[in-house]
């Protein structure tokens, strides 16, 4: 283990919601931690529960779902 | 989702560790925020070791994957403001709290299948491996057995020991 840790996220983002708002963010230049992979799906409502548990399976820290 | 969060908390992984959050695409500082908040909350819960939840997680797996809980959720809004066929409603928080009840049930089922796909075992070992009560993996396993997906299969002195039927 290294001084500092750093998260390993994996976020499933909505292609009409938080994947724009996670452009717009990239766009207006605000800040955030380099911490999150992104997975676009074309709905939010499209991640079925099976994803999160895989996601931590394959080693993420953190899985979160963004609509 | 709030089911896996419930099934997280179950396992001792956590509901923190997953998240479902609402940002619009009109919200760039928002979702700054959010993944900065995120980080920080899984930050402070440390890395986390899939291997050790190793058996958790394949009972999690099983048990969304099961039909009981495929039937349960999303019929929540039908049975407490709709009714059923028969017009009879039931009530908010009786309906969750039947949910909880066999959402736990279902967890402790798969982990004990999990840990009868590894081979015959006894239930006090069982009791060991899934870290649940001796009386509650006996419990589990009768209603197993009823249902065809465990038996059992010979006695090694007078210990009991159950397999697996179904993958």
């Amino acid at each position: 283990m290294n001084e500092v840790f750093e998260p390993k996220m994996l976020a499933f983002l909505c292609n009409w919601c938080a994947y724009a708002g996670a452009d717009l963010a990239g766009v207006s230049r605000f800040q955030y931690p380099p911490t999150i992979r992104v997975i676009r799906t074309m709905c939010s409502g499209r991640v079925d529960p099976l994803y999160v548990i895989e996601g931590l399976k394959d080693g993420f820290d953190q899985v979160s779902v963004f609509g | 989702m709030s089911v896996v969060e419930q099934l997280l908390d179950y396992s001792g992984i956590g509901r923190k560790r997953m998240a479902l959050r609402w940002v619009s695409a009109a919200e760039g500082q928002i979702f700054a925020d959010t993944v900065k908040e995120l980080t920080e909350s899984t930050k402070e819960l440390g890395p986390f070791d899939a291997q050790a939840y190793n058996l958790q997680l394949a009972a999690v797996e099983r048990v969304l994957q099961g039909p009981r809980v495929r039937w349960m959720t999303g019929v929540d809004l039908h049975v407490t403001e709709r009714g059923n066929v028969y017009g009879e409603k039931v009530d908010e928080q009786a309906f969750r709290a039947m949910f909880e009840q066999s959402l736990k049930e279902e967890y402790e089922k798969a982990l004990i299948l999990e840990v009868l796909g590894d081979g015959p075992s006894s239930v006090r070992e069982m009791a060991g491996k899934t870290g649940l009560p001796v009386y509650t993996v006996s419990l589990r396993l009768n209603d197993l057995e009823r249902r065809g997906l465990a038996d059992l299969q010979k006695f090694e002195g007078s210990t009991p020991r159950f397999v697996r039927l179904a993958a």
